[in-house]
């Protein structure tokens, strides 16, 4: 990872939370003394080495000075012995006042920049905004609509290759579907019935043919009779009452998968990159 | 004659060199600090030209050169067998700002210097004279922190292609490396690799290139820059005292002056190229992207100063003992004995 990372300094410039950086002939000599000097290794993207602790090195005088000088400085913030380190690089206007611009913490001799909280937020805000797109371009994939019967859910594609997480995800939303499709089809039942006769009416047909326009609106009725079946015995079992029993615990398995789900996502946007689309941020590569 | 002795108060003792006396002392016409350098009169072989070579250069050269970044020679006059120099007082020097550990130069210190002295020099080069003798302590700085070259000593005119002068010049640690193999005939190039040089120690706090011999300046040249061939130095072997060194490949100079900027380094590379044809020349060199990117050089009054000058007693001091004086008959000041 690292000679390889050693280049990118314009990745860094870009967005320098998505990199780490170490050096494997230091991390076992790690200690409070010469952390610094790990730290300030030429090939580290997170030391600019126009700071005043290079400028005091190179003239070979005494890091003491650094409270003397104004700019770009680099300090141990904090030590926990074997395993972490932070740096703080700050700006010094005096010799008791500094800004701090960002901090880096050391972990098993790994260097990686501490996010600004800003950054946290608008990653957590980017990734749950993802996840909730991504759940409506599902539940979308799965909706279907015809002008006869108006629109309804289909899982049936969704068995074989999607997960089950999806179907239950969507499951809460077919329930308020399946009321709106009963009267739709009723009315549209009746709706064709009559324009059928007056059709006939209109146009009277020869006499064999009359049996088979009956015939037609039966195998309506019972077209629709089997598409209510097979999605009864998929998901709902009959009317209102029950579908609401079981709305709770369909609520409750995506919030309850909802950290695990997370998880999932995390690490196939990580894996497959082409499958799933990650959020934008995540593209140059944390680890 | 008897003016000058008058005119000129002796303040303080500031120094003796091979060939004079420097003392501090009061223009008592203009009341400024001036320095006063007397020079020594010296043995009857250096006496026999009727005064000493190095002052005659200074005095020809000087008269004629007026630059913020050169130190000024404000008067010349003689007093029974002796000639006296007087110059524009400077509190200190390069030598001593490079050696105190008390002071830190930021990048905006470094490039202030290098700009000050570079003006100097180009003025100087524009009017046909080599300075010769660039090291840090002839880069003279006021308390208003304005660097002056000085030390004419061993100045000259250059561009007579036919004139023949002596490679021993510069001190060896800031001698290029044609002058280390005895070119008779160089230029502007000997003064670029002594900036070159300081400018190193002003980042290194140490002599960028402490040769012990005039080989072991060589030696030293080649390990950083890696040992030239004809390829990079056509001509080098037709050189007098041309020697052949072991192959050095040559070094990375940002690994060298870690904590410079990469146009700093651009400019090091342009001073110290081995090539002296290569080499930049002041004008090209203030042209860099090192003198026009940030950081700003440092304004003068705002420049390190070594802790036993104090920029407070700027003015007032002078105008409170001259006040003293008057009380107690201003007698007390020493005449200089010229």
């Amino acid at each position: 990872m690292m000679p390889g990372r050693i280049g990118n300094l314009q990745l860094a410039a870009e967005n320098p939370l998505g990199l780490s950086w170490h050096d494997s002939a230091w991390i076992p000599l790690l200690n409070p003394s010469n952390i610094m000097d790990y730290f300030s290794e030429r090939s580290n993207p997170f030391f600019d080495r126009t700071c005043n602790n290079e400028v005091v090195k190179m003239q070979r005088l005494s890091m003491d000075q650094l409270q003397n000088m104004t700019g770009l400085e680099y300090i141990l913030l904090h030590v926990q012995d074997p395993i972490l380190y932070v740096i703080r690089k700050q700006l010094r206007h005096s010799s008791t006042q500094a800004t701090p611009l960002a901090d880096y913490y050391i972990i098993a001799g790994i260097v990686y920049q501490a996010p600004d909280l800003a950054s946290v937020l608008n990653s957590r805000l980017l990734s749950a905004v993802h996840h909730l797109q991504c759940s409506f371009e599902e539940t979308m994939s799965y909706s279907r609509y015809h002008p006869s019967k108006g629109y309804w859910w289909d899982f049936k594609a969704s068995k074989s290759g999607l997960g089950t997480l999806h179907t239950t995800q969507s499951a809460p939303k077919e329930t308020t579907t399946t009321p709106k499709e009963e009267p739709s089809t009723l009315f549209q039942r009746q709706r064709v019935d009559m324009l059928l006769a007056e059709l006939v009416r209109q146009f009277p047909l020869p006499v064999t043919q009359t049996s088979t326009s009956q015939s037609n609106g039966v195998t309506v009725k019972t077209e629709n009779s089997n598409d209510k079946g097979a999605e009864k015995s998929a998901e709902v079992n009959s009317v209102g009452n029950i579908t609401i029993k079981q709305e709770p615990i369909d609520t409750n398995h995506p919030e309850n998968l909802n950290g695990s789900m997370q998880n999932h996502m995390e690490i196939k946007t990580e894996i497959k990159q082409e499958n799933m689309k990650p959020p934008p941020e995540k593209k140059p590569r944390v680890m | 004659m008897d003016e000058h002795t008058l005119r000129y108060e002796k303040i303080d003792f500031l120094g003796e060199g091979q060939f004079a006396t420097v003392y501090k002392a009061r223009d008592v016409k203009t009341d400024k600090i001036v320095a006063v350098k007397k020079i020594k009169i010296g043995s009857r072989l250096e006496a026999q030209d009727g005064i000493n070579r190095t002052a005659l250069r200074e005095i020809k050269l000087l008269q004629e050169l007026q630059h913020v970044n050169l130190i000024g020679l404000l008067d010349v006059f003689g007093q029974k067998s002796n000639v006296s120099l007087v110059f524009d007082f400077m509190d200190t020097d390069l030598e001593i700002i490079v050696k105190d550990n008390n002071i830190v130069l930021t990048p905006a210190n470094v490039k202030a210097y290098t700009i000050m002295t570079l003006k100097g020099l180009e003025y100087l080069h524009q009017n046909w004279i080599l300075h010769r003798d660039l090291k840090p302590n002839n880069l003279l700085i006021n308390r208003e922190g304005i660097l002056k070259i000085g030390d004419f000593g061993l100045a000259k005119a250059f561009g007579s292609p036919t004139r023949i002068n002596t490679h021993q010049v510069v001190t060896r640690w800031y001698r290029s490396p044609e002058l280390l193999f005895g070119a008779r005939q160089y230029g502007t190039g000997v003064d670029m690799w002594a900036i070159g040089c300081i400018l190193a120690e002003l980042l290194l706090r140490v002599p960028f290139l402490p040769g012990e011999s005039d080989l072991d300046q060589l030696s030293r040249i080649f390990q950083v820059f890696g040992t030239p061939n004809e390829e990079i130095w056509p001509g080098m072997k037709g050189l007098t005292d041309y020697v052949q060194f072991k192959q050095f490949p040559p070094q990375q100079l940002r690994h060298i002056f870690s904590a410079a900027s990469d146009d700093l380094i651009q400019l090091l590379e342009s001073l110290l190229a081995i090539y002296p044809p290569k080499r930049c020349d002041c004008t090209q060199a203030l042209q860099m992207p090192y003198f026009s990117n940030k950081p700003a050089p440092t304004v003068g009054c705002k420049l390190p100063m070594p802790s036993n000058i104090t920029r407070m007693e700027f003015e007032k001091p002078s105008l409170k003992r001259k006040l003293l004086e008057n009380i107690d008959g201003g007698s007390l000041a020493k005449r200089l004995q010229f």
